[in-house]
């Protein structure tokens, strides 16, 4: 006689069901408890309840061979089937998890399964909030209290959920064979637990999957359905998970909406103030972000989510009546407050931990793995290591290596750190020490190879960086570490922080990362071409918004300034942007050039940049170098051009006769006074120079070029005096010492 | 057949509340003619219940006229913000008109707006004669409302000076007004209760306080949500006005129309209309409003100097007006979209030819 089965239809990480399964769990006291889950990773689940875990964890399926294919069951704390667990563990109930093994997916998806036909649809693994948002809500939580709590009177809430399934698995088509398959093994699990126990078994499953299970079907049946499913060798641990990912996810319960709210629920129990309370949470998450909010409106956000429950005849005020309540109340109405405290409201940045014993990681492996392929042994010792990235080993090691460092483990450190792949070398330093494994351990709540993780961590990091340079150089590391999904984020968060900022140094600060990239960088063709086209787009908008930014500076902001303009303009020759791009970048210079409250430092550097650029001839450089240096200018002024056009360019003075005519001339023609109150100055222009190219300046200014290189040029006739000269030499070294 | 230009509210959809209200079996609050749910039906349309059509006052989220009522059935006072042209007073009138019958008791606040004109003021002759007494009192609409439990719209609160502004705080936190000179007070009966509007983009105007603002719900009505939606609102209104200023429509309105929203819209939202390159906002609203404006200065325009015909160049000074409302920051924004954007696309070669030439 098999023992009786409990079925609980439950929804994934809903609150609501969790608190009523615990309480049925409770009353009924199940002798086993079976939980929808990979059968083949029920020797995890009793850690659940270990001490060392902490909510939220993902139970990790990946494939052996390929650990890039891998699967995510996240939990958390109000997650049914964890709760489930936790009883059975502290009840010494059999434990078990009844769903396809997790090898039965991964297989799928190694023999090429596309991701969607392995992923539920939406209404078999979300069907409560399906029905809920037919009723018009958005809280598919909400709809449970108000529905399924409220109306099933009389009825326990499992027999109403199972009811009202029922109801629509009728309407629905036949399941896809996945599913049938998926029910099929989880019946026989069913059928199998029932016999061997001695006590009521529980199942607990997705509430879609009630009436599948309870029906009666014989097992042959059941069998030929689970015959030649795909098989992959999978390993399965626990992996620390984050609430944010949990809005994500994929795998069981793939998209909590707002786990922010969920956790609330389940932390609120069934208590009557948690209206109040949540309220009470958003007024201290705005107070946090410096909004003023006062008790007496957080008390009238109450009345009103009240009022609106009732006007929308609900019995309690929801998600959405405390949300536009909130807005009414405490936003002034904006709901642009409401979306700056949502992320922190509603995600959180819950950080789950896993208990000490869990299996190996798969990063520690893929590490592993990969050390094996490029052929590098982990070494404590400080190790130098060149590699030539034109051959295939040579550019698979830097790869590995650059991956390990945007995962913050730095094994390998570059000796000549700040270039990127200018040349075909890179010289590295290696050095492994132990703490690396523990961070490789942590990082896996960023994926479950170096890949993924390095790619996700970076992506994370570009979320969070506002600075335009910075973020450009978060994108450069993407590129260069082969990483295209972080390369494609990066792109596409550089364009939308680039057009909403209007500041001219952020904007050309990210001009040279970028240029590197597009000379240089393997960038994979669809990230290269969108980057070749947003480049011209900053160029120009840092164009436009030059000459406003030129204006009224200090010394050190105009020298900060002067250094950008110039490192954008290597970038922008660099990458070769198109003319009209480089006309727009020309006619900033111009406006800077002209523009009388422009500081003149920067005015300077313009006009050097513009006569390099041959926008300016020779003449005109000299009749403006006159006129800005003209004894009516303040010295400070005309000192400030002189310096930002003639600074880093006492080279060009030396080769460039025309220039240095003008220079010469304009200096000729100082008088005695001026000529003393500017030495300073041009002691600070030609500092630049060392005393050799001090030497070819005067030789040149003076007009002897000719001479320019003493001691070092071969006189007219030295051939022909050669060979006499070699003769005497040889005498006096055959001759030995004078006596 | 009337001769008044515009009747109230109330008087124009008299059949619809009549029916509304005979068929509503939804507890009212005190001194309310409709249930709320009643109310929120006449706003957003749909059928009484004996099958009176009801139509479409509001056109946009259900929600915010959900919670705009809701905010009235809890006396608490009710704020809507938004720039012009978003239906803010049409939407105060229509809630006033359903909730208490009348639409009528309005203060418009101006810079020029004092206390007497929100309080009460005071009949001289009267005062003269017979010394201060309620007879002498001239009462506001404020009053009034107070008196009679009914709503008093305040139009354009942020324009009367903070000082007259922060009269209502008592009226609004104690329901009652004192009248000192008499040394007694007016109290509200119930069912009085304060819409008011304000324009959340305007530059100059009074801040509104913070103990006031604490005193209101806020509920910001927003632009149209479709671009779509917002052409053909437009072109309706440009007709409209266009009629009533005796000026020929030209008949490439519509088209025109599209192509000055969908500049405007992208300004506005800061991105473009595929979401492919985000822009900067200028600091003005681009209001619907404002392109209607725009539309009906470059018909005008065209009629008198143009032979008629609607030109990017007749619209683009009126379109630089609109946008460029601060000298240098707004004509960077505008500057800068012009050569990232309209300078490459296609169709609006006309547009970014004026616009650069008179910007």
């Amino acid at each position: 006689m098999p023992a009786d089965l409990l079925f609980y239809g439950i929804r994934h990480h809903g609150p609501g069901s969790a608190r009523r399964l615990v309480e049925a769990l409770a009353a009924a006291r199940p002798a086993a408890v079976l939980i929808e889950g990979p059968a083949d990773a029920s020797d995890l689940l009793p850690m659940l309840a270990d001490p060392g875990l902490r909510t939220p964890v993902a139970l990790l399926a990946y494939a052996e061979e390929d650990p890039a294919q891998a699967s995510f069951f996240p939990f958390a704390e109000y997650s049914p089937e964890f709760q489930a667990a936790r009883w059975a563990v502290a009840n010494n109930a059999v434990l078990r998890f009844i769903d396809l093994p997790a090898t039965d997916r991964l297989g799928e998806r190694l023999a090429g399964a596309p991701e969607e036909a392995l992923e539920e649809d939406e209404v078999s693994r979300d069907p409560i909030g399906i029905l809920a948002a037919a009723a018009g809500y958005a809280d598919g939580e909400s709809w449970w209290s108000d529905v399924i709590e409220e109306s099933a009177s009389g009825l326990p809430v499992f027999a109403a959920v199972a009811e009202a399934m029922a109801a629509l698995r009728a309407e629905a088509g036949p399941p896809s064979p996945r599913e049938a398959a998926r029910e099929a093994h989880m019946r026989l699990e069913i059928a199998r637990a029932a016999k061997e126990s001695d006590g009521p078994v529980a199942v607990v499953c997705g509430a879609w999957h009630v009436p599948g299970l309870r029906e009666k079907r014989s097992h042959a049946e059941d069998r030929a359905l689970l015959k030649g499913r795909p098989k992959a060798k999978a390993k399965l641990t626990w992996a620390p998970w984050t609430a944010p990912r949990l809005a994500r996810g994929s795998g069981y319960g793939a998209g909590v909406i707002a786990p922010g709210w969920c956790a609330h629920l389940w932390d609120s129990h069934d208590a009557a103030d948690r209206a109040s309370t949540w309220l009470a949470r958003i007024a201290r998450v705005m107070r946090e972000r410096g909004h003023f909010v006062s008790t007496a409106s957080v008390i009238e956000a109450q009345r009103l989510g009240v009022a609106l429950a009732a006007m929308r005849e609900r019995p309690h005020p929801g998600f959405e009546e405390l949300r536009d309540a909130a807005i009414a109340c405490l936003c002034h109405g904006e709901s642009a407050v409401w979306h700056d405290i949502a992320a922190e409201l509603l995600i959180g940045a819950d950080v789950g931990a896993i208990p000490e014993g869990t299996p190996l990681a798969p990063l520690l492996e893929d590490l592993q793995r990969q050390q094996k392929a490029v052929r590098l042994k982990p070494e404590a010792l400080e190790k130098p290591l060149t590699l030539d990235l034109r051959s295939d080993s040579g550019l698979a090691r830097s790869t590995l290596l650059h991956r390990l460092a945007a995962l913050d483990v730095p094994w390998g450190r570059l000796a000549d750190a700040g270039r990127s792949r200018g040349t075909f070398r890179e010289n590295w330093v290696l050095a492994w020490q132990p703490e690396f494994s523990v961070r490789l351990v942590e990082n896996l709540v960023h994926g479950a190879t170096i890949a993924d993780a390095a790619g996700a961590r970076l992506a994370e990091a570009m979320r969070g960086e506002p600075a335009l340079g910075p973020l450009a150089g978060l994108l450069r590391s993407a590129m260069i570490a082969v990483l295209p999904q972080a390369a494609e984020i990066g792109t596409a968060l550089l364009e939308t922080r680039a057009a909403l900022t209007s500041d001219a140094l952020a904007l050309l600060a990210a001009l040279p990362p970028m240029a590197e990239i597009l000379r240089y960088g393997e960038a994979r063709a669809g990230t290269a071409e969108h980057l070749a086209a947003l480049m011209p787009r900053i160029a120009v908008q840092a164009a436009l918004a030059l000459p406003y930014a030129a204006r009224n500076l200090d010394a050190e902001a105009s020298s900060t300034l002067r250094d950008a303009i110039l490192a954008a303009e290597a970038a922008i020759q660099l990458a070769q942007l198109d003319a009209e791009t480089v006309a727009a970048w020309h006619g900033a210079l111009a406006t800077m050039l002209e523009d009388e409250q422009a500081t003149q430092l920067v005015a300077g550097a313009a006009g050097r940049l513009l006569y390099e650029g041959e926008q300016i001839g020779a003449e005109a450089a000299a009749a403006l170098l006159q006129r800005r240096l003209s004894p009516g200018i303040a010295v400070a002024q005309a000192a400030g051009f002189f310096e930002g056009f003639l600074a880093g360019a006492g080279q060009r003075l030396i080769h460039d006769a025309a220039l240095r005519q003008a220079v010469d001339g304009w200096m000729l023609g100082l008088e005695e006074d001026s000529f003393v109150a500017n030495l300073p100055l041009f002691r600070r222009v030609f500092s630049d120079l060392d005393r050799q190219e001090r030497r070819r300046l005067m030789d040149a200014a003076r007009g002897q070029a000719e001479a320019s290189a003493r001691g070092y040029r071969l006189l007219p006739g030295a051939a022909a005096l050669w060979p006499a000269h070699e003769a005497r030499i040889r005498a006096l070294i055959e001759a030995g010492a004078p006596r | 057949m009337s001769e008044t230009l515009r009747r109230p509210a109330e008087a124009i959809y008299a059949g619809e509340l009549a029916a509304l209200a005979a068929g509503d079996g939804d507890r009212r609050p005190p001194g309310w003619a409709l249930s709320p749910r009643a109310v929120v039906t006449y706003l957003m349309g749909g059928a009484a219940a004996d099958g009176t059509a009801i139509s479409e006052k509001y056109v946009g989220d259900r929600r915010l006229i959900e919670t705009a009522v809701a905010t009235l059935a809890t006396d608490r006072a009710l704020l809507l913000l938004g720039v012009p042209g978003t239906a803010k007073s049409w939407v105060s009138e229509h809630l006033a008109a359903a909730i208490t019958g009348d639409s009528t008791l309005v203060i418009q606040c101006t810079a020029g707006t004092d206390e007497n004109q929100v309080r009460y003021g005071w009949n001289y002759a009267q005062l003269l004669a017979r010394g201060p007494s309620r007879e002498a009192l001239v009462p506001t609409p404020l009053m009034r409302a107070m008196e009679g439990g009914k709503l008093c719209r305040l139009e354009e609160l942020t324009r009367m000076g903070s000082d007259v502004q922060d009269t209502l705080i008592t009226v609004l936190s104690e329901k009652m007004m004192p009248i000192p000179e008499l040394n007694s007070a007016v109290y509200a009966q119930r069912g009085f209760n304060i819409i008011a509007t304000a324009n959340n983009r305007d530059k100059g105007v009074n801040e509104l306080s913070s103990a006031l603002k604490r005193r209101f719900n806020v509920v910001v009505l927003p632009l149209p949500d479709s671009a779509e939606e917002e052409v053909a609102i437009i072109v309706k209104r440009v007709g409209e006005m266009a009629q009533s200023l005796d000026l020929p429509a030209p008949k490439n309105v519509a088209e025109e129309v599209a192509r000055v929203v969908a500049i405007f819209r992208e300004l506005r939202s800061g991105s473009t209309e595929d979401g492919k390159v985000a822009l900067k906002s200028p600091s003005g609203g681009l209001s619907t409003a404002e392109a209607i404006g725009v539309m009906v200065g470059g018909i005008s325009q065209a009629t008198f100097f143009n032979d008629g015909r609607l030109t990017p160049e007749t619209l683009a000074s009126n379109m630089i007006g609109a946008v460029v409302k601060d000298p240098v920051q707004d004509k960077a924004v505008l500057g800068e979209y012009l050569e990232t954007v309209l300078k490459k696309r296609r169709g609006f070669e006309g547009y970014y030819a004026a616009l650069t030439d008179q910007i």
